[in-house]
């Protein structure tokens, strides 16, 4: 019986299987507005969800992968707030965040955090606690390994705390499967930004170009 | 009149003086000047005669000499305070006694500081001192070395007069240009006109020699003891998993809270002591970010602490010990959380708390710009995010900066072109020149470009101006 009983939660977490209450769920929440008309269309609800995880592979870091959620969650005003804000947490970045580019962009670092956790396992425990707290508007998360039942507890987390929780991992994860309820791999070719909607819930998977 | 005795018995420093004593020192009338830069002193600052302090500094000499006489010096302060209750520390190494209320105990003022130069005499301590009525002059004779006690106010200024100015503590640059116009001693100083030493000094001089004169009150902090929590409790058997040692402290960080409840009072640290039958004491400290006296609080961080312990033995016995009781009502709980009403706003003082408990202090910090023209010096970790962090960046014109920084840079193997440019990054934008840091020997020339490399990263990368190599720096994430 254990072992069915596992075998049901890895079919509920895998990315083909669409479940109905996520959809409502997700239905009732707002979002942040990408910026990107483009984009925006295909997302549900016209942009980011604001309290899910969600996952973007990479080929390579340098993309614009921060600037996709950066410029949405600071028009928001969800993180600056005239020092009362929300959180916006970075864990395990690859290079130190540089502190003249986030005051550019309008960050309020009064209210940005870095963390440097020591293991995969720390990392993944420090991302839950901080989405489940409640301070954090998002959560950005840059992982190499992959852990199913760990991202699900993010997955939860992000939900319970309201906070985006976003996961930056290498492209070699595409194809395995994934409880975040956006996964989406981020490429650049001749004609731009090439973005691939690889699960979208209460979407369609669909592959986007961006201007550059 | 005994002090007056024992003035030109043991002064013989002021030999000489105790004629300038008879010189008309300017008195605090700004002769000609109709707006007087420097407010007059109200006559109510003046305290009644019979009310007047009597200040006793004691200065140690041996304390310069300790590599943190912070400590020594309170333990000081708490002696001196059988003497009195109004004990102000002078960092680093002086104490003000205001000895006025004690002397219908202690005797009459030269006994009283006869008998307190004894007891630090009799632990040890070579201790300068002298007493006066204003707590500044009586600081600046202990410096002096003169031991003497002087109770009228008037006789202040002709005391004071034979100083030379380094008594006074003043920093350098105010001595030397002091020095300049060829002021060298108190006398010098105290004959000049008020309203030319404000204006060249400034008002705090002159305010703070009226202080010295006791025609200014200058009132002190008293000194108040450092009290801390320290309990212990004992195991009859060993406690061998931590888990079950942070269930097992509960009640000492119940009583920790109610101590600090009844004084209004919480912590930023608490230590935490175990011993074991045959290993060393193990010593655990956990860090707040903010002062609280939470008891939900105060247990959750040891817990998270105590969950990264691994035990070498059973534990026998523990005690929990606070750091330094701070008030509550100081704000300081502010200082990080912000002033947002909501509750999640206040929210992540205790989600720091547990990321550091369990990673450690610098597994979690902020970042601050820093108005520094290298581009590695424009950015710094800093404990609390937001330090610093008013101080606008210089470059916020709209020149790109990269969303990462590397630790340090990359070099980029040349390509073949005429200037060695890499082959594997098309300039896209730039150059932008930085040039800084001669002054220090870190100096930069560089030039920098944004570029695009193959895979479609775009990085910040720059060309040394001097060897012509080029490096990665940065990536626009």
């Amino acid at each position: 019986m254990p072992r069915d009983a596992r075998s049901l939660a890895e079919l509920l977490a895998d990315a083909r299987v669409w479940r109905l209450k996520d959809a409502t769920a997700a239905a009732s929440r707002p979002v942040w507005p990408t910026g990107r008309a483009a984009l925006d269309a295909r997302l549900p609800d016209g942009g980011w969800p604001t309290a899910a995880l969600v996952e973007v592979l990479l080929a390579d870091y340098g993309l614009g992968e921060v600037q996709l959620f950066l410029p949405a969650l600071l028009a928001d005003g969800a993180q600056r707030d005239a020092g009362g804000g929300r959180w916006l947490i970075w864990i395990a970045p690859p290079y130190e965040p540089y502190a003249p580019a986030l005051a550019q962009q309008g960050l309020d670092l009064r209210r940005f955090l870095v963390v440097r956790p020591e293991s995969a396992t720390e990392a993944l425990w420090a991302a839950e606690q901080a989405l489940q707290s409640g301070a954090c508007a998002a959560v950005f998360l840059w992982l190499k390994g992959s852990d199913m039942r760990w991202l699900r507890r993010l997955k939860l987390a992000a939900e319970e705390g309201g906070a985006l929780g976003v996961l930056f991992r290498p492209e070699r994860h595409r194809f395995e499967s994934s409880p975040a309820t956006l996964r989406l791999a981020v490429s650049r070719d001749a004609a731009g930004l090439r973005l691939e909607l690889l699960k979208v819930r209460g979407g369609q998977p669909a592959s986007i170009a961006l201007e550059p | 009149m005994s002090a007056r005795a024992r003035d030109s018995r043991t002064a013989d420093l002021f030999a000489a003086e105790l004629a300038a004593a008879s010189v008309p020192v300017p008195a605090p009338k700004p002769v000609a000047v109709p707006p007087p830069p420097v407010p007059p002193v109200p006559p109510a600052a003046r305290p009644a005669p019979q009310r007047r302090p009597l200040w006793y500094a004691v200065l140690f000499p041996a304390l310069l000499a300790l590599p943190a006489p912070q400590e020594r010096l309170h333990r000081l302060a708490h002696r001196a305070q059988r003497y009195t209750p109004l004990v102000s520390l002078e960092p680093p190494a002086a104490l003000l006694l205001e000895i006025r209320g004690s002397l219908r105990l202690f005797g009459p003022p030269d006994a009283l500081q006869a008998r307190i130069d004894a007891d630090w005499a009799r632990d040890g301590l070579r201790a300068r001192s002298a007493a006066a009525p204003s707590p500044l002059a009586a600081l600046w004779l202990a410096r002096a070395g003169a031991s003497i006690v002087i109770e009228d106010p008037a006789a202040l200024a002709g005391r004071l007069a034979a100083l030379p100015l380094a008594c006074t503590g003043w920093d350098a640059p105010r001595l030397e240009r002091l020095r300049a116009i060829g002021v060298t001693r108190l006398g010098e100083l105290l004959r000049l006109p008020r309203a030319g030493l404000a204006r060249r000094f400034g008002p705090a001089l002159v305010a703070e020699l009226d202080a010295a004169l006791a025609r200014a009150s200058a009132p002190r902090r008293a000194f108040v003891p450092l009290e801390r929590f320290a309990a212990r409790r004992d195991f009859e058997v060993g406690i061998e998993e931590a888990a079950r040692l942070a269930v097992a402290l509960a009640p000492l960080v119940e009583r920790c809270a109610r101590f600090l409840r009844a004084r209004r009072a919480g912590v930023q640290r608490l230590q935490l002591r175990l011993w074991h039958r045959a290993a060393p004491v193990t010593r655990v400290t956990a860090g707040f970010a903010g002062v609280t006296g939470d008891p939900r609080r105060l247990q959750r961080v040891l817990e998270e602490r105590l969950s990264r312990l691994a035990l070498a033995a059973p534990v026998r016995a523990a005690a929990l010990v606070s750091g330094p009781l701070e008030s509550l009502s100081g704000g300081s709980d502010d200082a990080f959380g912000g002033a947002g009403g909501a509750a999640e706003h206040a929210a992540a003082p205790p989600l720091i708390e547990r990321l550091r408990a369990r990673l450690g202090e610098h597994a979690v910090y902020g970042v601050a710009a820093i108005a520094e023209h290298r581009p590695e010096g424009a950015s710094r970790r800093v404990r609390e995010p937001g330090v610093a962090a008013a101080r606008p960046p210089i470059d916020a014109a709209g020149v790109p900066r990269p969303m990462l920084l590397l630790p340090s840079p990359q070099r980029l193997a040349a390509g073949s072109a005429a200037d060695a440019r890499p082959s594997d990054w098309r300039l896209e934008r730039g150059p932008e020149r930085i040039e800084s840091g001669w002054w220090d020997g870190a100096d930069v020339a560089r030039d920098y470009y944004v570029a695009r490399d193959r895979r479609g990263a775009r990085g910040w990368i720059f060309q040394e101006r001097r060897g012509r190599d080029w490096y990665l720096h940065g990536l626009f994430a």
